[in-house]
């Protein structure tokens, strides 16, 4: 345990040193924040009603689906992997430890756009708080179990941003993050129903915000916990593939 | 007797059609410096890597200290330490912090002893993308280290590095065997195994075509051994065939002279120098270098 929690400590450190990390994790989550809260909160005032839930959708979905792949792929080619492994470093852990690590620095942005929204953009607070927690757990963990699952499945660093931004575009456009989903065209709705990003914004707004929302939270909750299991399941199959060979 | 630390028995490893070692055995004694030579593609890697726990052999059965490679993953870390070919560490990772990871996950407390031995400054904020190539392998070799191993596989632990990064590679090499470690050492430089290695096995194309000292292995071949003598008086010039020596070259007032029997030559030709009246000023005698039997056997196996 003492191994488990030392390696992690130096992993969330690594994380800020590493510039690609920080920008993902850090700077263009919390630019994006205080440049587009401010617009949406001035053109579209209804927007303040769950912007405190949007945006850590942005920046969640931004972390672990571009943030995470890249640096496991680059572990994998570099040779850290076989490294670690030659020096009794399980591969699970170090994967284990990676996610955990983007846990703990989403978790962190997200509370700084939790306290700071309803101060700066006079953003609503949620009338559930618990609720608001639980969802985000689920989100965090359907998303990096997908940043995960990307990061172990794909064979370059170029394929890995590809999929990644196969995700991650969809995610801002289709997820009700920037504009209500009931906007969008039927089929891109459709399409926007395999997103996490649509059923935490879905979620969020009736059982954090109280307000009406497309999709049963219940579903909704389900969905994204359903396709964390799925991504962590085959990127775990993925990953013991990969050290066979 | 010495007990018998590392063993490889019939090891055989295929990629789909291609036998990339094909059945090789050896055996490593404890405290032995064993080298292993062969030229690109000879299948030394993959065998330290069934070795070393990385890759699942086709056939046959490895040993590390009693522990099967393929089935006792977490013992064999215990005593084996491991300096990759090709591997790394995170950009953003100090390498106090690297040292401190390992150690952790081998229940002991930070080696920085290992650190001030190799000369990497154990409080620096530098990075390992900050380090140098002599400075990273450095590293490597301490983190193999870490967890105080009886065997220590380092595979090709001075490639890039530069004359002043390879001497210091070399010594602490010496340092290990001192300590009694076994050391199995994969490399490309001749001077290097024969300066280091009490044994060495040559690879080629998956086989091992040669085992033995690096004395024994040179002696073995068919190149001879060259004797170049000065005197004063040149009395050996224009030199000739002797009965032990044939007469190779001169240049200047040196001739040179090739042999196999090198005490009878070198004898029959102080007596030629005796008997004319005149006296040696320079006699040197070089016999065949490992390098000269290495593309022998190199040249021999593409024939």
């Amino acid at each position: 345990m003492n191994a488990f929690l030392n390696h992690l400590w130096i992993q969330f450190k690594m994380d800020i040193r590493e510039k690609g990390t920080l920008l993902t994790y850090y700077l263009v989550p919390l630019v994006f924040y205080l440049v587009i809260g401010a617009v949406f909160s001035s053109v579209n005032p209804a927007s303040k009603q769950t912007m405190a839930a949007a945006m850590p959708i942005f920046a969640i979905t931004m972390g672990a689906v571009l943030g995470m792949p890249v640096p496991i792929v680059k572990m994998r080619e570099a040779g850290v992997l076989r490294a670690y492994r030659v020096s009794g470093i399980p591969g699970w852990a170090v994967l284990l430890i990676h996610s955990l690590s983007a846990f703990l620095h989403l978790m962190v942005v997200t509370v700084i756009i939790f306290v700071t929204a309803p101060l700066l953009y006079g953003a609503n607070i949620p009338q559930n708080i618990a609720a608001y927690f639980l969802i985000l757990l689920i989100l965090l963990f359907a998303n990096i179990a997908l940043g995960l699952l990307i990061g172990v499945s794909a064979r370059s660093q170029s394929i890995a941003t590809i999929l990644s931004q196969a995700v991650f575009l969809p995610t801002v456009m289709l997820g009700g993050i920037m504009f209500p989903a009931s906007m969008l065209p039927e089929p891109l709705r459709i399409i926007g129903y395999v997103l996490p990003s649509t059923h935490a914004m879905q979620a969020f707004s009736s059982l954090a915000y109280g307000l009406p929302s497309d999709i049963s939270a219940a579903i909704s909750l389900s969905v994204m916990a359903g396709i964390g299991v799925l991504a962590s399941g085959l990127a775990v199959v993925r990953y013991r593939t990969s050290m066979k060979s | 007797m010495v007990e018998t630390v590392v063993s490889v028995q019939g090891l055989i490893k295929r990629y789909g059609e291609i036998a990339a070692v094909n059945s090789i055995s050896f055996e490593v004694g404890k405290g032995e410096v064993f080298g292993l030579l062969g030229p690109n593609g000879a299948g030394k890697t993959t065998a330290l890597e069934c070795l070393e726990g990385m890759r699942r052999p086709d056939g046959g059965a490895l040993s590390v200290c009693g522990r099967n490679p393929q089935q006792d993953g977490k013992r064999l870390r215990q005593v084996l330490g491991v300096q990759l070919q090709a591997s790394s560490l995170p950009d953003g990772i100090r390498p106090a912090e690297a040292m401190k990871l390992i150690c952790a996950w081998h229940g002991l407390q930070p080696r920085d002893d290992l650190l001030n031995r190799f000369g990497i400054d154990v409080q620096g904020k530098k990075h390992y993308s900050e380090m140098s190539t002599g400075q990273k392998r450095r590293l490597h070799l301490a983190l193999a280290l870490a967890s105080n191993p009886s065997v220590i596989i380092l595979d090709e632990p001075t490639a890039g590095l530069d004359v002043q990064g390879r001497a210091q590679l070399h010594d602490a090499i010496r340092e290990l065997k001192a300590e009694g470690v076994t050391i199995v050492l994969a490399t490309h430089d001749m001077a290097e195994a024969e300066s280091l290695c009490d044994r060495i096995a040559i690879i080629i194309r998956g086989s091992i075509a040669v085992t033995g000292t690096p004395a024994q292995i040179t002696s073995a071949g068919h190149a001879e051994t060259r004797i170049t003598i000065c005197t004063k008086g040149n009395s050996l010039l224009p030199g000739k065939d002797m009965f032990n020596a044939r007469f190779l070259s001169q240049s200047d007032n040196y001739g040179l002279w090739l042999c196999r029997d090198t005490a009878a030559a070198v004898m029959e030709l102080l007596q030629e120098v005796q008997q004319s009246g005149d006296s040696v000023e320079d006699l040197r005698v070089e016999r065949p270098s490992l390098e000269e039997r290495f593309l022998e056997l190199v040249e021999g196996g593409r024939k």
